[in-house]
Formats: structure tokens, sequence, C-alpha cells
């Protein structure tokens, strides 16, 4: 059957999507926490060293002006100089700087930081192009506490991180070297705003105020770490200037890396289709089976409640039950489930009924077979293409529904899936402002899901349908 | 009389359908509390908000603790929550039977009305102008391309539209319905991001319609892209499966004109499932599209029912816009019933 299916180019093509998709789910699988969705997705915290809403970075291909590209500089091995006051670690991260506009920010990550006597001091700053030097930012982390035992551990639970973009210090530090170094006298406030563009841009004053143009090059930013003795030492060096854009997919308006958002709702969208699709296919098959071969009362019972469950509107039913048990996913799946069996029941018996009037079944009940025996040995294989037909076919409709419950707001929010993300960009206006990054690559991804699985349905046509082969 | 026999078999199923639906609705609403929960928080809501005013006149905390306390059990009075749901609900469904669909609680008309059915009667041309047009125009493409197409089997015409069809099956109509908003709406400024009319509406009849018309294409235009190549080829093979038979092989071979085949063997035979599905869809429509009228921020009934759940819950709607839906399908399957008799010969014969 597979050769059959991989003959049509339908079939060839719905077999490669769905490998790959199968692929990057058990990427998924492999890399992701399982706690993927409560403990980094939902938690804003995780994603604070990103830009919001950024687009994607390979847009800057199709500008002819680049955007600043998201940069994070995460501690090497330091060059280590010995004093003698004690060791100087120095970090060093080189930072090329061919843009317009200045980063959308600047931060620093420090952490475990551990001593013995005294805190270490901490400095960073910038190197321009032009030679100049900024100090951004200078810390001592907190002094041993009266009773503290040695040594002391500072930032190892939660990392200090700072904004320098809207740091006070910063900020401070900023004007002083604009005054020594260009003789430009500006406010504090003033510079609230333009800090970035300060740093990586020369001032120029005109008629309407301070303006800065953009300075290009090879920038450097030195972390520099006096520690008091030999052992000190700080674990976590990261600086991070922030993008414009970002990455493979761009971010979202808390910053959310949306690749990885997209990539987790891979093998969440597979389970939800296929778990759906499987059982209700099961669900359908049997009671088809036992419909037509049962017959009488057992029949009648099946098919009117296949009549009443086949009319129920399947959205409005899950928003209602949703909202009333709460937002779960495998609600979702078994809703889905409830009330998408009839329509391969009402089919099963249809066959199952058509076979059983047929002298077959008749021979070899008059040899002796048992029920169970006709059913799983002769009715069972005769019914299975069209079963499996069925059972692609629902993936891409099990998909659709909850992608549209997520997008009503409904989704389980312990889980990300792609509707979710939809919901999301949606709710918070998105759309209205352009970023299409943040609502096309969901949909597409759930439309090519489902397109893997309706060419798969489509390749097994003939093989289920013998006569659609010889072609018109 | 023998058409009227199995007609009436299948009207007191339908019935039975019907009722069935509406047991269930109120059973759900009532055992697992939702009913109850709803109109508590609706409770608590109101006393919350009468809370504040009564503390300007009513200084001593006790005695407002009193007050409060009276209003509370008025307003659980009010809501019926000092009955249980069995008294309450059945009450709410033999209402509803009568046609009377009563007074919605939180939700109103646009003009201030709190009967559910001046609500319904504001949302239905909506949902009508949004979601029956466009399914008139898919069926009318539908109709036209799929018989034609069933001339032509095979050709690059069919295969692309197969596959059109394949793909608008994977396709979610909503994520359409943004793509739409993103291009024409957000980037060209072609046309409105949402809702009905501009603010502030025009004031002339025309200009009105106009506006409306132009605040309608996008979502019909949505709604026709992606369900019309589904259409096309399921029509398609209807006719395929008919044309294929040995009685269209036999009016071939008797010389009949082309024409003659099509209209009298092929059309006539595949009429029955195609109407059916059309008819079912009329009365669908009625019931509008939740996730569209969403994106297009369009107040139909579907944007009602989600409403009457998620939004301000309102028990008397639900149970109003189930029975519609249910009463509108009910009528529509009956409907089909007495169409069969006149396109399916062998409905008039049976038996």
């Amino acid at each position: 059957m597979l050769r059959e299916l991989w003959r049509s180019n339908a079939g060839k093509a719905g077999i490669i999507l769905l490998a790959l998709l199968l692929i990057g789910s058990v990427y998924v699988l492999l890399t992701y926490p399982l706690d993927f969705g409560t403990r980094l997705w939902s938690n804003p915290a995780a994603w604070a060293d990103n830009p919001k809403a950024a687009p994607p970075a390979w847009t800057n291909l199709f500008r002819q002006e680049p955007r600043v590209e998201h940069r994070v500089f995460q501690a090497r091995e330091p060059e280590v100089i010995e004093t003698a006051a004690g060791p100087v670690s120095t970090y060093r991260f080189p930072l090329a700087y061919p843009y317009a506009e200045p980063p959308t920010f600047l931060a620093i990550t420090l952490g475990e930081v551990t001593y013995a006597r005294r805190p270490p001091l901490i400095s960073v700053s910038l190197r321009r192009p032009d030679g100049r030097t900024v100090r951004l930012y200078r810390h001592v982390p907190p002094a041993p506490r009266p009773g503290e035992e040695p040594p002391f551990r500072r930032y190892h639970e939660t990392p200090l991180r700072v904004q320098l973009s809207t740091e006070a210090a910063t900020i401070a530090a900023v004007r002083e070297f604009l005054e020594a170094e260009f003789g430009v006298q500006v406010s504090e406030r003033e510079l609230l705003e333009q800090a970035d563009r300060a740093l990586f841009g020369a001032p120029v004053e005109e008629d309407a105020g301070l303006r800065f143009v953009p300075l290009r090059g090879e920038y450097e930013v030195v972390v520099q770490v006096s520690f008091a003795d030999e052992g000190d030492r700080l674990g976590l060096v990261r600086f991070v200037v922030g993008g414009a854009v970002f990455g493979l997919m761009g971010t979202d308006a808390i910053g959310r890396d949306l690749a990885q958002g997209l990539l987790f709702g891979l093998p969440v969208a597979l389970v939800i289709g296929l778990a759906a699709a499987t059982l209700s296919t099961a669900v359908g098959a049997s009671l088809g089976m036992l419909s037509g071969y049962a017959g009488g009362r057992t029949d009648l019972l099946i098919q009117r409640l296949a009549d009443i469950v086949s009319n129920v509107p399947l959205l409005p039913l899950l928003i209602f039950l949703l909202f009333i048990i709460g937002p779960h996913l495998f609600l979702v799946i078994f809703i889905l489930v409830a009330f998408s069996w009839p329509g391969l029941t009402i089919l099963v018996r249809s066959m199952v009924l058509g076979m059983r009037s047929g002298q077959l079944l008749e021979a070899i009940q008059s040899l002796g077979a048992s029920r169970r025996r006709i059913l799983f040995r002769h009715i069972l294989p005769q019914i299975a293409p069209y079963v499996l037909a069925q059972l692609i076919f629902t993936v891409p409709s099990a998909i659709l529904a909850e992608a549209g419950i997520s997008f009503l707001g409904l989704g389980d929010p312990s889980i990300p899936t792609w509707g979710q993300i939809l919901e999301h960009g949606f709710r918070t206006g998105g759309v209205y402002v352009g970023y299409w990054w943040w609502v096309v690559p969901p949909g597409l991804l759930i439309a090519l899901t489902g397109l893997a699985f309706m060419l798969l349905a489509q390749g097994l046509e003939p093989v289920i349908n013998p006569r659609l082969r010889r072609g018109p | 009389m023998s058409v009227l026999c199995p007609l009436a078999t299948r009207a007191l199923t339908l019935a039975g359908v019907f009722l069935a639906v509406l047991l269930l609705l109120i059973v759900t609403l009532g055992l697992t509390g939702f009913a109850d929960r709803m109109l508590n928080a609706a409770v608590g809501e109101q006393l919350r908000a009468e809370r504040t005013t009564l503390a300007q006149t009513i200084r001593d905390p006790d005695q407002l603790e009193q007050a409060l306390a009276t209003r509370q059990q008025e307003l659980r009075a009010f809501y019926g929550l000092d009955r249980p749901w069995t008294a309450r609900l059945p009450q709410a469904l033999l209402r509803v039977l009568t046609l009377d669909l009563g007074e919605a609680r939180t939700l109103r008309s646009a003009k201030g009305s709190n009967r559910v059915a001046d609500i319904v009667l504001e949302r239905l041309p909506r949902t009508v102008i949004l979601l029956t047009t466009a399914l008139l125009i898919t069926a009318a493409i539908g109709l036209a391309l799929g018989t034609y197409l069933a001339t032509r089997p095979g050709t690059l015409l069919d295969r692309a539209l197969s596959g059109l069809a394949a793909i608008s099956h994977a396709l979610p109509t909503w994520w359409v319905g943004i793509l739409l908003i993103l291009i024409f709406a957000v980037r060209w400024r072609l046309f409105p991001s949402g809702g009905m009319y501009s603010t502030p509406p025009p004031s002339e009849p025309l200009s009105r319609f106009f506006d409306l018309l132009k605040h309608a294409l996008l979502p019909v235009l949505t709604l026709v892209l992606v369900s019309v190549g589904p259409y096309v080829y399921v029509v398609r093979t209807i006719t395929l499966n008919v044309a294929q038979e040995d009685h269209v092989a036999l009016a071939r071979a008797k010389g009949l004109p082309e024409g003659l085949v099509r209209r009298r063997h092929i059309l006539r035979v595949a009429a029955p499932p195609i109407v059916t599905g059309l008819i079912l869809g009329l009365a669908g429509s009625l019931s509008g599209s939740i996730l569209v009228e969403t994106v297009f921020n369009w107040q139909g009934m579907g944007r009602l029912y989600y409403e009457a759940v998620l939004g301000t819950p309102d028990e008397a709607v639900i149970v109003a816009l189930t029975f519609l839906y249910t009463l509108l399908y009910v009528l529509a399957r009956l409907v089909l019933e007495v169409l069969y008799v006149f396109l399916d010969p062998r409905v008039r014969y049976a038996e």
C-alpha cells in the first residue's frame, strides 16, 4: 500500500511533508523541557532580554537600510591579569555595528558571584570606533551581612539584570561623557529617551537642538571585574544589544521567541489531530460494524444516536463545555471524539449491510464461523482501507477545531499551541499594526499540517477505490 | 397517503431529536452548576456595583451590610436562584417552546431592549448579510463550475480544483480572514478591517448601504474563498458518479441529445444530495459563524452566542439560541422531506 501511495504525486508530497513534521516533533520532544508552557512560555521574565514585537532577522534581506540585529554576548573565558590588589578579569565582546539606528535597548545580566572577603567591583564600558570609551555601568555586589559565613554567594538564584538604556547611573555617565569628550551640555532628562542614540552616534548641535549622527564601525563592550582574592568568581556575564529584528521568526509583544513557540506547537498539533482522529475513527468504525452486523434494536439505537450527535453544532458545544468544565486539552480531544464519529458509523454500517447480504458471508457462516471471527477476519479487512482514509481525513478537522477553540481564548494555558499564538496576536491588536510575522506563520503551519494529511488522503484514493486507477 | 405516512414518521423522529437536544442542554446547564454559577456571578457583580452607591448614603457599616444582604436576597429571587434549577430551567424551556423567547438578563439590543426576540431580530439580518450571502455566492459558483467540470474530468482545471478543495479543507477560515485584513485593510488600506459601519455611520440610506457593503466585502470574500473549492468538488463528484452510471450510458445509446441527457438523466438524479446540502447550509448559515464574526468584529448571531456564554453570561439567551438553532435545523429537514417528494420519484412510490 505504501508503494501505491508513493506512486502518486499527492501521496509522495504528503509522505515527505509528514516526515518533515515528524522529524520536527521528535526534535522538540528530545530538546524541549516538558513544562515549556508553564515555566518558559507563559513567564515574561524568561523573555526579558528579547526585543518586543520584532520582525524576523531575514527581513533585512529585503531592506535597503538593514535594521539592528539582536545580539547576545555570553561570557567566554576572560583574560586574567594578576595585580597587587588581586586578580582582574576582563571580558571583551567585539560588536560590528553597521546600522543607522541605535539598538532598541542595552542590558547586562550578572550572576553567580562568589567571594571570600570583599565583593568584586564590576565595571562595564563601551569602546567606540572613534577611539573614545564610555563607562556604562559600575556595580559592587552587596557586602556580607552581619552573621553571614563566607564564601558569600550573590545573584545565584536570581541574576542581576540591568536595563542600561533607562538606568540612571548609565544616563549620568553618558552625560559626563558627552560633556568631557565633545563639550556638549545636555540634561539627563533629555538623554533619557536617547541614551542609546548618544552611545552609538556623534553629537551635532543644530538650531533645532541636539542631534546624533550614527557612528558605524567596530565597537567593543568591555566588562572588567576586579576581585579581591584568588578563587572569587563571577559565573555569568551576559550583554544584550537589543535589536529591531530577531531570529528566524521574530518575537511577539512580550518578547517571546516565536520560533520556539511555533516549534513547540508542532507535536502538540500532531498529538491533538492524531489522537482525536484515531479515537473517533475507532469509535465510529466499531459502532458502525456493530450496528450493521447486529441489526435489530441495537442498530436502531445506534443510528438514532448518530442522527442526533451528528446534528449538534460542534463549535458552540465545544465553547459551552470548555467554559463550564475549564480549558483542558484532553477535554477538547474528548469532545471532538464524542461528536465526530457518526459519519463513519453510518458509512461503515451501510458497507457491512451490503456485505452481509452477499454470498461470501453466507458461505462463511454456513461453514460454522463464529460471529467474532466473521467480524474481525472477514468484515474488518474489507472496510479497513476506508477507515484508514477516514482517519487521515479527520486529522485536519481536529487540528482546525482545536485552533479555533484556542483562537477564541479557550486554549489550555499550560500548553502553547498555534491557535493560542494567533489568538494572542489578534487580541493584542498585532494584526491591525501589521505584525504579520506573529499571525501568518502559525496559520500557515496549521494549514501545512492539515495539507500533509489531505495529500495523504488523496494519494490513498486509488488504493481504496481501484476504479479511479484507470483514470478517465 | 403513501407519501404522507413516511413523512409523518420522519417528522416524529425530528421532533424527538429536537426535544432530545433541548433536554440535553437543560440538563448540562443545570447539573454542571453552570447556570447557578453564572447567575451567582451576575448577582455578585451587581452587588459590588451597588455597594459603592449605597456606601454614600448609609454610613453605619452594620446597616450597610444588612441593606446589602436584603438586596442580595432580592437579586437572588429576581434571578430565580432561590429555586433549584429543576424548577427554573424546565420552566424556561416550556416558555421557549411556546415561541416566547423571554427576556435576556445581561445582553441588550442596540435600542436597549432586553427581549431576546428583539436581540435576535437585530442580529439575524447581519448574519444573513454575511453568511447567507457568502453561501449563495459559493453555491452559485459551485453549481455552475461543478456540473461543468463533471463533463470534463481529468482536465487541468479539474485537477487544479480538486487540489484547491484539498487545501481549503486544511485552511482555517478565520485565519484566511486575518490574512485578508493584513493585506487589504492594513497594508493597502483598501477596506475597513472590521465592524459593520464606519464611525460615524453615514446618515443617508444609500451611502449607508455602500458603507455596509464595503465592510461586508472582506468577510464575504473570506467565506467564499475557503468554501468554494470543496463545494465545487462535491458537486462535481456527485454529478460525475451519476454520469458514470449505466442508465446514462443507456440514454446516450438511445441517441438522446447530450443536453437532454445532462438535464434529465444526470442533473435530475444528482439533485437530491446537492439540494440537501444547500438547504441545510442555508439553515446553518443563519446561526452565524463565531470565528469569522470575531475576526471581523461583526455583531451577528455567532457573536451573540459567544457573548452569551463567555462575554456576559446569559442563560436565557443560551436556551433561546439553542432552541432556535435546533428549530431551524428541524424545519430545514422537514422542508427537505417535502422536497424529496418532488425531487426523488422513489420517495413517491415507496411502499
